[in-house]
């Protein structure tokens, strides 16, 4: 019961707002959504310390259960969406103020929170399909929230239509799952899985189809090219949406498969090949760009890769830490990104920013922490995770060596880019003509809270030998993995090259955007990363314009079709034209010719 | 036996030609009653002659149908009259193709 109150309470929320809302002063909707959040949050973490729940309905499709499991798993990843779900909620208030969709846009976001949980909780995986469509879904109406502009509707459009494509993977690995095991209950496949010595071919197909579908939610390449086009949703959508919860759902169902893809050496593999090439496309993408928010939606991609990679290379519960991690840290940089352009009235570009440090002082600082986690600079929660993916791909037998190097190479990057874009806003003079206001409490709370998770939450998994507590945490929900551990001194060798890379490249992105004249092969670069690697125009000129003139060729012969159709139509309607006059309404006629038919019958009948 | 049929074929004639030649819808109504007793007539023949008493039944069957038929045809009469002032079947000749 409880567990289904986890959903069941943002639904309603969803449910009276979208109904009722309209009616409600302006404040209420978002005190009622965040509230019903928060309560959510406070259930799971009841739920955690009571030891886990389960609950469900045996058979609700044959071989299917409707099945909800808290887990250690799912109470972890649920912990990370309601608790940043409602940071983010309350953030709302005050950003959305004076909106005029304010209800509906609470009535989505609960919906989104009950979507979501319903995917983290779900225990076969055609619940949680439910959930991960459902999430597509809130994801599409949330992007298109202000859908008055066409930008903004095709936006949303493109993010569905993409994450479709890899739906369909999803779709099609169930099938093979259930066609080879007849059953979809995750708890069920994982013990036939570890008890069987033999595994079935199609498994590995099923496995890659799912990572397909993984692919699709979050943005790994190449799927990646709805995600900075998401961006046109409320910051708040795309802080939670688009960086800390729906996005990491792929790494998340890759963690619940893990006794699946632990037994798959060859789709891990690819998984993490994808995963680092993901990982440098979006750190080479957020350098040139000049949109505020799209830097850091680029940068998700980027951090969305090394998460690919972790789980590629076996470290499944690092991938879960650096979820953690990045949700407070991406959060903080959207939210603090949505009140820079709060306070200069809707302005997105960064270069009619700059020196923001002196206006909005307490947004400066959430900014700092979280370009600096982002960063990895050391002791920050994005150092310690971000260096535990890399040091563990060095453990990885298939070409560890090189995952690392180019693991370390992003990491760089990252640094770079994430000093870039709080030195373009932060620091240097102001360049725009809107005198900048700092946001109300409402908003600056929530991203003091994020701030401090993006500062400490790190100190939750340390490296050997000192605690942690996130991988016993996790151990039970995820596939066993031998881990070859390497010497503490080689580790902690490693671990003080990543604080000098990092730092390295912060002190490069600082003086090379602060400082000095960028050289001419940098402005080439700029111009090809600006436009993302002009992937969209590839797509536009290789796939999706040839589907649209199939569309009108397909076009042209259906109207030929219709036209035959019509003719057809018109020899029937012609006919009852003339028929017509048989029905003169007076009934003597009808009389009459019922007879005439009568005698013909008889002279028929006798004649035979 | 033959003249009972004939008797019975010659009141159909008689009713059909009331049906299709009248335009009072009183008329056309006892016409129609008139042709269903020249089938009762026919079957209750039938039954005699061979015996069976199953074309007796249907003629009780069809008397019944016939009083049934009366009540309502009546009621629709009185109705349509009330309205129309009218009871000619050339009046009500709205419903056509």
């Amino acid at each position: 019961m409880l567990l289904l109150l986890i959903i069941l309470l943002p639904l309603l929320g969803f449910a009276y707002l979208g109904l009722f809302g309209k009616n409600l002063r302006e404040p209420l909707p978002g005190i009622i959504a965040s509230a019903l959040v928060g309560v959510s949050f406070l259930l799971v973490l009841f739920g955690l310390l009571g030891g886990g729940a389960s609950w469900e309905i045996k058979d609700w499709l044959p071989g299917i259960p409707l099945s909800l499991v808290l887990d250690h798993l799912s109470g972890y990843m649920g912990l990370v969406v309601t608790g940043i779900g409602f940071l983010i909620h309350v953030y709302a208030i005050g950003y959305m103020h004076g909106d005029e969709g304010f209800s509906r846009f609470f009535a989505y976001l609960n919906f989104f929170i009950a979507m979501m949980m319903t995917l983290v909780l779900a225990g076969s995986y055609p619940v949680m399909f439910i959930g991960w469509e459902g999430v597509g879904l809130a994801s599409f109406l949330l992007i298109g929230f202000w859908y008055t502009e066409k930008k903004n509707a095709d936006s949303a459009r493109k993010a569905f239509i993409t994450n479709r494509i890899g739906d369909f993977g999803f779709l099609l690995g169930m099938a093979i799952l259930y066609s080879t095991f007849d059953t979809l209950s995750i708890g069920e496949l994982r013990e036939i899985l570890e008890t069987s010595n033999v595994l079935p071919l199609s498994l590995g197909l099923a496995g890659f189809l799912l990572f397909v579908g993984a692919v699709g939610k979050s943005a790994q390449v190449p799927l990646m090219v709805w995600l900075p086009d998401a961006m046109a949703g409320p910051t708040p959508v795309s802080a939670l949406i688009h960086a800390a919860t729906m996005v990491t759902a792929g790494v998340y169902l890759i963690a619940r498969s893990s006794f699946l893809y632990v037994n798959l050496q060859d789709v891990s593999y690819f998984i993490a090949v994808i995963g680092i090439i993901t990982a440098a496309y979006g750190a080479l993408s957020a350098l040139g760009q000049w949109d505020i928010k799209k830097i850091v939606a680029y940068s998700t991609i980027s951090q969305l890769g090394y998460m690919f990679l972790a789980v590629g290379v076996g470290a499944y519960w690092i991938a879960l830490f650096h979820v953690m991690t990045h949700a407070f840290y991406k959060a903080l940089l959207f939210l603090a990104s949505g009140s820079v352009i709060h306070a200069l009235g809707g302005e997105q570009d960064i270069r009619k920013m700059g020196g923001l440090k002196k206006y909005l002082p307490r947004t400066h600082l959430h900014g700092l922490a979280g370009a600096l986690s982002l960063a990895g600079f050391p002791l920050l929660a994005g150092f310690w995770s971000k260096d535990a993916i890399i040091t563990a791909t060095l453990n990885y037998p298939f070409g560890g060596t090189g995952f690392y190097i180019a693991g370390l190479s992003v990491a760089f990057l990252t640094a770079i880019y994430a000093m870039r874009w709080y030195a373009l806003v932060f620091l240097g003079e102001y360049k725009g003509s809107v005198e900048p206001h700092e946001s109300p409490k409402v908003m600056t709370i929530p991203n003091d809270i994020l701030a401090l998770g993006a500062i400490f939450a790190g100190f939750l998994a340390l490296p050997e030998p000192l605690w942690n507590y996130v991988e016993p945490f996790l151990a039970p929900a995820l596939a066993h993995v031998e881990v070859h551990h390497m010497s503490l001194g080689l580790e902690w060798g490693l671990i003080t090259l990543s604080a000098v890379v990092a730092l390295a490249g912060l002190y490069l992105g600082y003086m090379a955007f602060t400082r000095w004249a960028l050289p001419k092969w940098y402005l080439t670069f700029q111009t090809w990363s600006e436009n993302a690697f002009y992937v969209d125009l590839v797509y536009n000129t290789l796939i999706i314009n040839p589907l649209k003139e199939l569309a009108a060729i397909w076009g042209l012969i259906d109207s030929l079709l219709d036209t035959g159709y019509l003719a057809l139509a018109g020899v029937s309607s012609w006919l009852g034209e003339k028929l017509a006059w048989v029905q003169a309404g007076y009934v003597r006629v009808y009389g009459a010719l019922m007879v005439l038919g009568l005698v013909v019958m008889l002279v028929w009948g006798v004649l035979r | 036996m033959s003249y009972y049929l004939l008797l019975s074929a010659l009141l159909f004639a008689i009713g059909l030609y009331g049906v299709l030649s009248r335009r009072t819808a009183i008329l056309i109504f006892m016409s129609i009653e008139l042709m269903l007793n020249s089938a009762n007539l026919a079957l209750v023949s039938f039954a005699r002659a061979s015996g069976d008493l199953g074309g007796q039944a249907m003629a009780l069957v069809v008397i019944a149908l016939a009083a049934a038929e009366v009540a309502v045809g009546l009621g629709i009469i009185v109705a349509v009259y009330r309205v129309r002032e009218s009871t000619s079947v050339d009046d009500l000749a709205e419903f056509r193709g």
